[in-house]
């Protein structure tokens, strides 16, 4: 039988993180370890995004009934503005869902957090939406 | 490559590679994923894993990769992956895609893709989709 999980804390921000200025060389060293082609060494390859990890990762009020053993099932990232070597940029991360479904191993729960990267031009970067898995 | 170029059912790839455990270790640093699961396969068994594991975002820059590769010019508007399994190094892999559609607009020429990252025995582990604008 499906829970009744507490949704109350969708929409609340948990995080809010100004990254020091990108860097030539984490732009370089990011590309080289994820083998993604870097055309222009001055912006980031694409994935670089995934970099931007706030100070706290996950909300600290979660619901108790959403379960235990945490894992990575799924990720979303939409890009906006490229990221070029001296940006600033700040990772805004809120609680966007939270669901359950019923499969085959039996009942899991999801929580969506949600990403938003912006520059300091206030144009955004990349939106990424991470789906953890609860048992 | 030019929307004119591509019909759908256009394949992407396959690119062809193993993951050893050393470039999953070095990504790992240069993504800021500290997990022990990431660094070695002593440290993955303590957190109760058959071994090193690849994060999900190293699969997700592996289809970055692939349509950088494929599609020349080409610029990824968004990316989402399932991970459907544990990916571990020294394992080979086959990373391919295809178009499903096209499509064009006042803000430029786009195809959506069809992504999967499996095993040679067809396991698919990680599979995706992707938005991409066309040159």
């Amino acid at each position: 039988m499906a829970l009744e999980l507490d949704r109350s804390i969708i929409g609340s921000e948990f995080d809010r993180t100004i990254f020091d200025p990108v860097t030539d060389a984490e732009v370089a060293e990011y590309a080289a370890a994820s083998t993604e082609p870097q055309p222009d060494q001055t912006i980031a390859s694409p994935t670089f995004v995934v970099r931007l990890r706030g100070r706290r990762f996950m909300p600290s009020n979660l619901p108790p009934d959403l379960g235990r053993a945490a894992f990575d099932a799924g990720k979303d990232i939409e890009w906006g503005a490229p990221i070029r070597v001296g940006d600033v940029l700040t990772a805004v991360s809120t609680v966007h869902d939270i669901y359950e479904k019923t499969g085959r191993s039996g009942s899991m729960r999801f929580l969506v957090l949600r990403t938003v990267i912006t520059n300091q031009r206030s144009e955004q970067v990349a939106v990424i939406d991470q789906r953890m898995m609860f048992r | 490559m030019r929307i004119e170029d591509i019909d759908v059912g256009h394949e992407l790839g396959p690119l062809a590679l193993t993951l050893s455990g050393e470039q999953v270790r070095q990504y790992s640093i240069a993504a800021r994923m500290p997990g022990g699961r990431f660094m070695s396969d002593e440290d993955a068994r303590k957190e109760g894993l058959p071994g090193q594991i690849v994060p999900g975002n190293l699969s997700m820059a592996l289809f970055s990769r692939l349509i950088s590769e494929s599609l020349p010019g080409a610029v990824l508007k968004r990316l989402n992956a399932t991970f459907r399994g544990l990916v571990r190094p020294g394992y080979a892999l086959l990373i391919h895609g295809v178009v499903t559609e096209k499509h064009s607009s006042d803000h430029g020429d786009f195809v959506e893709c069809d992504l999967v990252l499996e095993n040679t025995e067809g396991d698919r582990w990680v599979t995706g989709t992707a938005t991409v604008q066309l040159p």
